[in-house]
């Protein structure tokens, strides 16, 4: 009998946290039904910060379109133009040089750096440990500092475009150069921090069997992304996205998904990262960065699925008169919020935010999904 | 004329008291900028922001009414914990020696569980806006639970409260008394004569161990990191002092930078015997052991994360042995 099943008749009081509370970067109410400080029940809800950004799009030039996808994630928001501007190229059949593919992965990669860099210094932060939180930080730092030498800004780059990449964000010899040498300082960085961190006891045992995820819950709640590996399921949609056929890289997993796992998940992978940037540095090739050479037609909806750092990211729309139509945008947090309600289940409620984190919300981004009922 | 006021007792405790206070603001700066942020690689905060700069900057803020069933008692306990603070130091002085029933370790344990007690008062008192829902059952989202009773993060903070003075706060008093097995007496004069003569106690096997016993229980008492889960940043946020503002904030802030440099001296008396007071060189030693005490927790606070219950209790358990041990020795 699962362990974990929602003791709903037995619950003590609710304990409301949010929309605002320091543990929570963004705006979400979670209430927790517990019975002596053990959490028996989670109930996330979201809709506060929604901005409407499909229906905005709806009727923009493409071109448009795709630069306001950039809004919807501070994190994320090279995956959002990334996977935008690729549904219109699949629609439209454009080819896209070989070089803007090589920057692409690039990009998309050293986003996932300062994702799970992101996610490991929050993580730390929400066990209240500080030091641990500002290494990760300063180590992050090095790769914000990347992706605005590429894009000329630290959060919305505006890389990607209909046929490739911006030439702004073409790598000569010196960009190169530096991206390499940080690569170096980043991966002993973090090899420093993950060394210190699992041999850490304390910091062991606030993570360890706290906030499980079973495999075949995960498999349920349909989870996605580094949290659905953490349970063990090697699935990475990188494997089967053409962006990646050049580049050898390793799917991580974790076997307990629990927090230590989505953790060390993170934490390997970003080597994972690493090892792909170092391939497109080594092997970019000479060329053009954009194909201007296509032409506007209407289109059928088109869809995209990419791997970016949080899990699946889906873009659909198709084009009439070079304007987007029939918009639907889902994010990797939508899939995984089921996960986050199940995992604080049975920990106590010190634990209880660590839980949801251990999942790597992004509810901004969510909060612009809408679901339509129809009676 | 110096001399004579010098001579008059009550003026030399109430300059002593002034001096610690103005020292006592100084070392929650010490603290988060000469420790935390060094270890964190960080500029840190000036020297004078948190324990002087930040109480100044309250005490002129409009106050904010708080939220709590019983307003008045609730803004009184800031004001209650300072008195008992002070009360501890002007106990531990030389001068309140003529009064044994002051200058005594019940004296001193009995308002430091006062001290305690304000915390669960507090936290009880306290219904911040963070957990008040909407006047209507919210069965929009698709909730399940609609009429389940609701309960403030700061109630959860005053049940920890409580838990921490049933059995959270054993190591302070087992180091406390410790010295008293050592010198057979509870009277803060004869334990200090004691190590006058056969030296400090913290020099002792029994002694050394109470010393690492009060080191524990000196940062469960002031909520420091690992052990403040009265006020977990993960949880209940700020626990029982989510309501204070302005000027009671910052007698919140005055009072904690004071109970530090006070534990120090009650350390002084008790483990080297050497009473705070102005009138002696020994007072250097006070102001050095506060010192000492603030870099170890500030050491020990930047390299753990905050503990939870399933941490909490073998670190008390284990320390609470150690301390029965030092009384045992003391006993030998």
């Amino acid at each position: 009998m699962d362990k974990k099943v929602p003791r709903s008749n037995i619950i003590e009081t609710e304990i409301p946290m949010g929309t605002v509370h320091p543990a929570a970067l963004e705006p979400y109410r979670v209430r927790f039904f517990v019975e002596d400080e053990i959490v028996q029940e989670a109930e996330i809800t979201i809709g506060v910060n929604h901005r409407g950004i499909e229906r905005i799009m709806e009727g923009l030039p493409v071109e448009k379109a795709n630069a306001l996808t950039e809004k919807i994630c501070g994190i994320c928001s090279n995956s959002h133009i990334w996977n935008s501007c690729r549904t219109a190229e699949m629609g439209l059949g454009i080819e896209i040089p070989q070089r803007a593919l090589y920057i692409r992965v690039i990009m998309g990669e050293l986003e996932r750096l300062h994702s799970h860099f992101l996610y490991l210094a929050h993580g730390c932060e929400v066990l209240s440990h500080e030091t641990f939180s500002m290494r990760v930080f300063y180590l992050r730092e090095i790769v914000m500092e990347l992706l605005a030498m590429i894009g000329g800004n630290r959060v919305q780059y505006g890389c990607s475009v209909l046929g490739g990449v911006r030439p702004r964000c073409d790598l000569d010899e010196a960009k190169l150069l530096r991206l390499k040498n940080d690569m170096d300082a980043v991966e002993e960085g973090l090899t420093g921090f993950v060394e210190r961190f699992l041999a850490d006891s304390v910091v062991q045992s606030r993570i360890t069997g706290i906030g499980v995820l079973p495999q075949k819950q995960a498999i349920e709640l349909a989870v996605t992304g580094p949290t659905l590996r953490a349970t063990g399921v090697a699935r990475d949609l990188r494997t089967t996205m053409f962006e990646y056929d050049e580049f050898d890289f390793n799917v991580i997993t974790q076997p307990d998904g629990d927090v230590k796992s989505n953790l060390v998940m993170r934490a390997l992978e970003s080597f994972e990262s690493i090892r792909i940037i170092r391939q497109a540095i080594a092997n970019i090739p000479e060329g053009k960065v954009v194909n201007r050479d296509w032409e506007m037609v209407d289109t059928d909806i088109s869809e995209s699925y990419i791997e970016v750092p949080r899990g699946t990211l889906y873009h659909s729309y198709a084009l009439e008169s070079g304007r987007v139509r029939h918009c639907i945008i889902r994010t990797p947090s939508m899939a995984n919020i089921g996960a986050m309600q199940y995992a604080c289940i049975g920990d106590q409620i010190t634990d209880a935010q660590l839980c949801i984190v251990q999942c790597d919300p992004c509810f901004t981004c969510t909060d612009r999904a809408i679901e339509i009922i129809r009676r | 004329m110096f001399e004579n006021i010098l001579a008059n007792p009550i003026i030399v405790v109430i300059l002593t008291i002034l001096v610690c206070f103005i020292i006592s603001t100084l070392l929650p700066g010490i603290e988060r900028k000469y420790i935390h942020a060094r270890i964190q690689q960080r500029i840190g905060p000036i020297l004078i922001a948190p324990g002087i700069m930040a109480p100044l900057k309250f005490m002129f803020k409009e106050n904010v009414e708080v939220s709590s069933p019983v307003p008045g008692l609730y803004k009184a306990l800031p004001i209650i914990c300072f008195i008992v603070v002070l009360c501890v130091l002007i106990a531990l002085t030389p001068q309140a020696y003529q009064i044994p029933a002051l200058a005594s370790l019940v004296a001193i344990v009995g308002f430091l569980k006062v001290e305690e007690i304000c915390y669960v008062l507090m936290g009880a008192l306290s219904k911040s806006v963070m957990s008040v829902r909407m006047p209507f059952p919210d069965k929009i989202k698709g909730a399940v639970h609609n009429n389940s009773n609701l309960s403030f993060i700061e109630d959860i903070s005053a049940r920890r409260s409580l838990r921490m003075i049933t059995y959270g706060s054993f190591p302070l008093y087992l180091a406390l008394f410790a010295p008293i097995v050592t010198a057979r007496s509870i009277f803060l004069q004869d334990i200090v004569a004691y190590q006058q003569v056969h030296g400090p106690f913290l020099f002792t096997v029994s002694g050394a161990i109470a010393a690492f016993v009060f080191f524990i229980g000196y940062m469960i008492i002031l909520n420091e990191y690992p052990f403040s889960i009265i006020k977990a940043k993960s949880d209940v946020i700020e626990g029982p002092y989510m309501e204070y503002a302005a000027k009671y904030r910052a007698v919140v802030y005055l009072t904690r930078g004071f109970f530090m440099f006070v534990l120090g001296c009650v350390f002084s008396v008790l483990f080297i015997g050497v009473p705070p007071t102005i009138m002696s060189v020994g007072f250097l030693i006070n102001i050095l052991v506060a010192l000492i005490f603030v870099f170890m927790m500030g050491i020990f606070s930047a390299f753990a994360p905050v503990f939870t219950n399933r941490q909490l209790l073998p670190t008390i358990l284990c320390t609470t042995l150690l301390g029965i041990l030092a009384i045992g020795l003391g006993l030998l």
